[in-house]
């Protein structure tokens, strides 16, 4: 774990000052979980490629205000998790408020999800934006209840409980997929 | 499923399309990465600097009267004064500027050098800058840019508007519109078809280097279609006020509507930006590394903010923060970058000035004053704010 924190620094730095291998290299190393934390919120593949590829974007524009003593992971983590948010929140309101241009646009035919278990991602489609990015900031990018609370500027307490809910939820819809 | 499983099924398994999601957008990161700036050590520890030259002023000011005088300049920076600048002496990026006045088009070159090309009423530049493309009343005329010699023109029984060149090779076209209906002609003069009837009384936009048009009917509906094939590509559904098209270096299609600014990609729309009901947008401008700039109008202000949208791809950047470039009184429009994308003009009638930004990040605006007497010098009373028509290459050397 030092030793990837070493690592991450030092592309921070080879980034900043000019090296597109080191560019390279951080974000080979964060884009899976990027993409994946962003698709297991929006469930659109070409939304969720848009929130990363954003998200890494603001990352080079913001490079060389970059403090390389921050870990740079928790940083991009917390825009794409917002951003992903914001999106599902601004789809909502576009649909309450109808949309024609969107309706009447040929729908991007996503492949159906063949290697994320379907199970999951099902149930986890069936929880809200913000119970998905909690289930995502905990499981998948594994921070503490107190990290998550900081980069969704929540309360402790209401992370836990979301955290619980989302939990017993995603149980109860995998049961009934079973039973 | 216990917590554990949960955990492993996340982080083993990859979500759908991850793997070549990542190959486009490491694309798109890289060349953005390329592009950028590298900002200077000076501008990175700006606030350090800004604390350090405003300490420094404190001091001089306590104790010498010519210090007061620095702190009522800084007093008035803050308070947000208009930007105060000479006539234009110099463009602050290669290229030339083409400029449309009462007294006819000007070209512009980098040293500030200007020519009149002669009485017309409209144009736009030949894709390489080499002629330009002028409307006369009910004449087309096609000039070169150096000398202002016409080499062809061609004449309709209506008024000819909104001529543009499309961009690329040698195999150009020419879209006008004359009443409500869209020509095309050869860049050689020959030969011109109709394309369109019914069509809204706005400029059409050529994509890139292609022969591939947008338009605006009259019915709301904004038109892609293949010059070439004679084939429609894609259609919008109905669109309000529709206010200005555009295509992207990338080629997006940008909508400019009086509250929205749309963008499509081949026919699906994939963002836009939305004004609130007191305001009006009056231009827009794709910015370089993507995104882009637009000038919002606050009627109830009387003000225009240039705002920077960092996105460049799609609806799910929506609600990434804007950057305000700039706020002025009255109207500020026709924004156009510089050929080098590193500039960006806007024309401030209230003002009387013409705006340079430094983009990306806006630290420097270089104003340019008494614009409406320098593209009308011999007027008494010159009638009118002039037009930014665009800023091309010098392809001329």
């Amino acid at each position: 774990m030092a030793r990837a924190g070493r690592d991450e620094r030092a592309w921070v730095r080879g980034a900043q000052a000019g090296s597109a291998s080191d560019l390279e290299a951080l974000f080979r190393q964060h884009w899976p979980r990027a993409y994946r934390a962003a698709y297991l919120v929006v469930h659109d593949g070409a939304a969720a490629e848009d929130i990363a590829q954003e998200a890494f974007l603001a990352a080079v524009r913001a490079l060389d205000s970059f403090d390389r003593r921050r870990p740079f992971g928790p940083w991009l983590h917390r825009i794409v998790v917002n951003r992903a948010i914001d999106w599902v929140r601004a789809r909502s309101l576009r649909r309450e408020v109808g949309d024609d241009a969107l309706a009447d646009a040929p729908a991007r035919s996503d492949p159906p999800p063949r290697r994320l278990s379907e199970g999951v991602t099902g149930a986890l489609a069936e929880l809200t934006p913000e119970h998905r990015a909690v289930i995502v900031l905990r499981y998948l990018l594994d921070y503490t209840p107190g990290e998550i609370a900081g980069m969704l500027e929540l309360p402790r307490g209401t992370v836990n409980s979301r955290l619980r809910r989302g939990l017993d939820a995603l149980q109860g819809q995998l049961a009934e997929e079973e039973s | 499923m216990t917590e554990a499983e949960l955990r492993t099924s996340l982080l083993q398994n990859p979500a759908p399309g991850e793997l070549e999601a990542g190959q486009r957008a490491w694309e798109v990161v890289r060349s953005v990465y390329a592009a950028r700036e590298r900002v200077p050590w000076i501008e990175r520890h700006s606030r350090l600097v800004v604390l350090l030259a405003a300490a420094a002023a404190l001091a001089v000011a306590a104790i010498t009267p010519p210090g007061m005088a620095v702190v009522e300049r800084v007093r008035e920076s803050v308070a947000g004064r208009t930007p105060s600048g000479p006539a234009l002496v110099r463009l602050p990026a290669p290229g030339r500027l083409l400029v449309v006045s009462g007294s006819g088009p000007w070209v512009v070159q980098q040293d500030g050098s200007k020519r009149l090309l002669g009485d017309y009423d409209d144009a736009s530049w030949s894709p390489r800058g080499l002629f330009v493309v002028a409307a006369q009343d009910e004449h087309l005329v096609t000039v070169e840019s150096q000398s202002g010699d016409v080499r062809w023109s061609l004449s309709r029984t209506e008024p000819i508007r909104d001529p543009r060149w499309s961009g690329g090779g040698l195999d150009t076209r020419i879209a006008y519109r004359t009443g409500s209906s869209l020509h095309v002609v050869a860049g050689d003069g020959s030969p011109d078809v109709v394309l369109a009837q019914d069509i809204a009384p706005l400029a059409p936009a050529w994509k890139g280097a292609s022969h591939v048009l947008a338009y605006a009917s009259h019915d709301g509906r904004v038109h892609v279609v293949d010059f070439d094939a004679r084939s429609e590509l894609w259609t919008t559904p109905r669109i309000a006020r529709v206010r200005r098209l555009a295509f992207s270096p990338d080629g997006h299609l940008v909508v400019l509507t009086a509250r929205e600014i749309r963008l499509y990609r081949a026919g699906r729309r994939i963002l836009f930006e939305k004004v609130g009901r007191q305001h009006l947008l009056l231009d827009v401008a794709v910015a370089p590394g993507g995104g882009v700039v637009f000038a919002d109008f606050d009627l109830k202000a009387d003000a225009t903010d240039l705002v920077r949208s960092s996105c460049s791809t799609s609806g799910a950047c929506l609600l990434i923060p804007n950057t305000q470039l700039f706020r002025g009184a009255g109207r500020i429009g026709d924004l156009t970058v510089s050929p080098n994308g590193r500039w960006l003009l806007a024309g401030w009638p209230d003002a009387d000035q013409f705006l340079f930004f430094r983009l990306p990040r806006v630290g420097k605006v270089v104003a340019v004053d008494d614009v409406r007497r320098e593209f009308e010098p011999g007027a008494s009373t010159p009638r009118e704010f002039p037009r930014i028509a665009g800023w091309v290459e010098d392809a001329t050397g």
